[in-house]
């Protein structure tokens, strides 16, 4: 027996060498790996771990859908609609761009030679270009047809990437208050004055993929994302859409310059129409001039004329000093100081009574009356009108007007004052003012937002903030609106043109000198206007138009008269207003 | 240790030692069991197989799940940017500029002032007309500049006099003379 076994072990050596090389074996294969779990784990996991997640964890934005910008009945004014934006890697493209760019072509409305030009394999600066945007803000359906197409025909190198579409179904239609989108942010009007709720937020998932599938039990997070909430305005679409027609007739007809025209729901204060003119399509606003993009209503200046001595006369009803019936000896001028006021028209010394001072639209008699204001008294009323101060309606960049401070009026200016020169006002201001009388002296705020939305600036705006404020006594504003219905009188009256059949009309019209932006003084050309409102015994809707610079000769009564009763008209027919069926006022005009 | 036991052998009495010896405990031969072992083992194998398939029967309709999950995510993808196109189509339509173009087109006018039908008594209250300017839907053309449409420059050349024309009696040579003149003329009002 140990003849046998000795030869084997010392082949194999002894146990206790072979033991220990055993040992110093497995310490040296643990060490590595315990080196390289150190390695692993300790000096650098997170980049391991990313390594591992890029291999097949996905990751994608889920997109928080625009809201909607929805007139008061939810028609929407502006819509987004899921989009695509169609790129191209022109090595890819480069062997058959010209059949691509003649596909391409056919399909979207897009430009061949430049399409071709960027399909084609080119350099810039010398390095090769792989990407090149084919069209921007195509919608998802269209981008999807495309692809699917180009992958039937064999076409290389297209690609897809998310592309919101900002839609404005109405074009132009309240284009001027609701603005525009740019290529990646809002840019204009209630786009970007309420982007914070329009936009929503981003949300995003994570997830791993296997073979194009999610893989279930795999790593998922989702979160969601949040919806923009949808705006909705006081605007009316089918009115906007008509009192943005017939403004525009208006500024073509009488060659002028641009104007606006205000509705506003006289119980409410809320504005039924802001048309601008001219104006511009939000789905292209490049193609405008720049000085069209904004809201000439909210955003100008001017001097309102004649229509302000609604206020003036109203004021002066309210103290108490005078009534429709008072008489004033008109002469053929007015010297004041050194300076002279004359009248519109020619005349020698006229005997009116208030009613006929406005429904003749005299200066001369207007200054007479305002002389029995005491100092400031005018002031505090215009004020509470609401001039010189923002109606922070929510369009951005609203002027406040010019109302000279209480302490630097002089007696001439007060005479200018009173028949609407030397103040300077915004088209939605004076709307509110003039609804003032139309709602018994009571000043309702205008509004554009129904409910309630925070601007940009954190001003809360919108219907919820509207305030209401005596300014006159009920009585005075009757006795005013019968004033001024005789403006419309076909007999007696300044602008008859502005009748609506069967209906009672109250309203004044104004012949502004304008300011020229040049010399900063009058430089001949005129602001004309019409406010009134309807039914004048019951009024539903205060409509304001303004017209800059008619080169037709015309004035208040015949160029923005018509105009206010063709929206009128449309107004009271649209929201099924009949008429009160009472007799207008027959205040004497003269005595 | 057994005490109790020798004691109650003791006291039995030794007649019945035979009965004794009989009824004497005596270690049973294990019982071999090996009929158990075939039914627990496939047991244990269903158990285990079962377990198996089922999970790969479970895994497998996960992933199915999960196919249908993505296909469905995908047309429900494509079918809510349908109903948006369809959605916008619809908003286009709706255009009330659209709608008044259709409308002007079936010789529709817009009315003077509002007539209302009181559907009580049959009676109208206003006038029904229309309107007397029409409402232009479309806005004018913008005016071509001046630049644009030149006004046409006529030069008037003098007759040549009649001794040259009478060297060179061809009509070419006259009205050679007048393009240039014409040409001048041009030039000199540039």
């Amino acid at each position: 027996m140990p003849a046998t076994t000795t030869p084997r072990g010392t082949r194999r050596g002894s146990p206790q060498l072979r033991l220990r090389v055993g040992f110093l074996v497995i310490a040296i294969a643990l060490s590595v790996f315990g080196a390289r779990l150190v390695q692993l784990q300790g000096l650098d996991p997170n980049s391991y771990a990313q390594m591992a997640a890029a291999e097949n964890l996905h990751r994608v934005d889920l997109p928080a859908e625009r809201g909607d910008i929805v007139d008061r009945n939810g028609e929407p004014l502006a819509d987004s609609v899921a989009g695509m934006m169609l790129i191209a890697d022109p090595k890819l493209t480069g062997a058959h761009a010209a059949e691509l760019a003649a596909f391409l072509y056919k399909r979207l409305d897009i430009d061949y030679a430049s399409t071709l030009a960027k399909l084609r394999e080119h350099k810039v600066d010398g390095t090769e270009v792989r990407f090149e945007y084919i069209a921007r803000r195509v919608p998802s359906t269209i981008a999807t047809d495309i692809m699917d197409e180009a992958k039937s025909r064999g076409f290389k190198g297209l690609d897809t990437e998310r592309d919101p579409v900002r839609d404005y179904p109405a074009d132009d239609v309240a284009a001027n208050l609701v603005g525009f989108i740019g290529t990646d942010e809002p840019l204009a009007g209630f786009e970007r004055t309420f982007d914070k709720q329009l936009s929503g937020k981003d949300g995003s998932a994570r997830y791993e993929v296997g073979g194009g599938n999610r893989i279930p039990l795999g790593e998922s997070t989702v979160k969601e994302p949040v919806d923009g909430k949808p705006l909705q305005t006081t605007l009316d679409l089918d009115l906007q859409w008509y009192a943005q027609r017939v403004l525009q007739q208006t500024v073509e007809d009488s060659r002028a310059d641009s104007g606006f025209a205000i509705v506003m729901d006289t119980r409410s204060g809320g504005l039924l129409a802001v048309a601008d003119g001219p104006t511009y399509d939000a789905n292209d606003p490049t193609a405008s001039p720049k000085a069209d993009l904004g809201s000439r209503a909210l955003q100008d200046v001017y001097e309102p004329g004649s229509v302000e001595k609604v206020l003036t006369m109203s004021s002066l009803i309210d103290l108490g000093v005078v009534s429709p019936r008072t008489r004033i000896v008109v002469p053929g001028q007015l010297r004041r100081e050194d300076r002279p006021i004359n009248d519109w028209w020619q005349h020698g010394t006229i005997p009116l009574t208030l009613a006929g001072v406005i429904a003749k639209s005299s200066n001369i008699g207007t200054v007479l009356a305002a002389d029995k204001f005491k100092q400031g008294q005018l002031y505090t009323y215009l004020q509470k009108f609401g001039l010189g101060q923002k109606t922070d309606v929510g369009v951005r960049g609203e002027t406040s007007g010019l109302l000279p401070a209480g302490s630097t009026w002089t007696h001439q200016m007060q005479d200018r004052i009173a028949f609407g020169q030397s103040v300077s006002v915004n088209g939605v201001q004076m709307a509110a003012a003039i609804n003032t009388i139309a709602n018994g002296g009571v000043r309702v705020s205008p509004s554009l937002i129904e409910g309630s939305a925070t601007t940009d600036d954190g001003v809360p705006v919108g219907t919820d903030h509207a305030t209401r404020k005596r300014v006159v006594s009920a009585k005075a504003a009757t006795q005013t609106m019968r004033m001024m219905e005789r403006v419309i009188d076909p007999e007696v009256g300044v602008a008859p043109g502005a009748a609506v059949a069967g209906y009672r009309v109250a309203g004044k019209t104004g012949t502004a000198q304008r300011v020229g932006a040049e010399c900063g003084c009058y430089d001949g050309t005129d602001t004309v206007s019409f406010a009134g409102f309807a039914p004048a015994d019951d009024p539903r809707f205060t409509i304001y138009v303004v017209v800059q610079n008619p080169r037709n000769g015309g004035g208040g009564g015949s160029v923005a008269g018509p105009a206010f009763s063709k929206i009128m008209s449309y107004a009271l027919r649209r929201y099924a207003v009949p008429p009160t069926g009472t007799q207008p006022s027959q205040l004497p005009v003269e005595w | 240790m057994s005490t109790p036991a020798m004691q109650v052998r003791s006291r039995i009495p030794r007649l019945a030692e035979d009965a004794i010896q009989r009824a004497r405990l005596t270690v049973v031969p294990r019982r071999r069991t090996t009929a158990g072992r075939a039914p627990f083992l496939a047991l244990v194998s269903m158990v285990l197989l079962g377990g198996v398939v089922g999970l790969l029967l479970f895994n497998t309709s996960m992933q199915q799940a999960s196919f249908a999950t993505t296909a469905l995510e995908q047309q429900s993808t494509r079918l809510a940017a349908r109903e948006q196109s369809l959605g916008m189509d619809l908003d286009r339509l709706r255009n009330p500029q659209r709608i008044a173009g259709a409308a002007v087109k079936l010789g529709m006018v817009q009315a003077c002032s509002p007539a209302f039908l009181q559907l009580g008594t049959g009676e109208v209250t206003g006038a029904p007309c229309s309107d007397a300017v029409p409402l232009r839907i479309h806005a004018k053309a913008p005016a071509k500049p001046a630049v644009l449409s030149p006004r046409t420059k006529v030069v008037r050349v003098a007759a040549p006099p009649a001794s040259t024309a009478a060297g060179k009696s061809t009509d070419d040579t006259a009205g050679g003379s007048a393009a240039r003149t014409t040409g001048d003329g041009k030039k000199k009002s540039r």
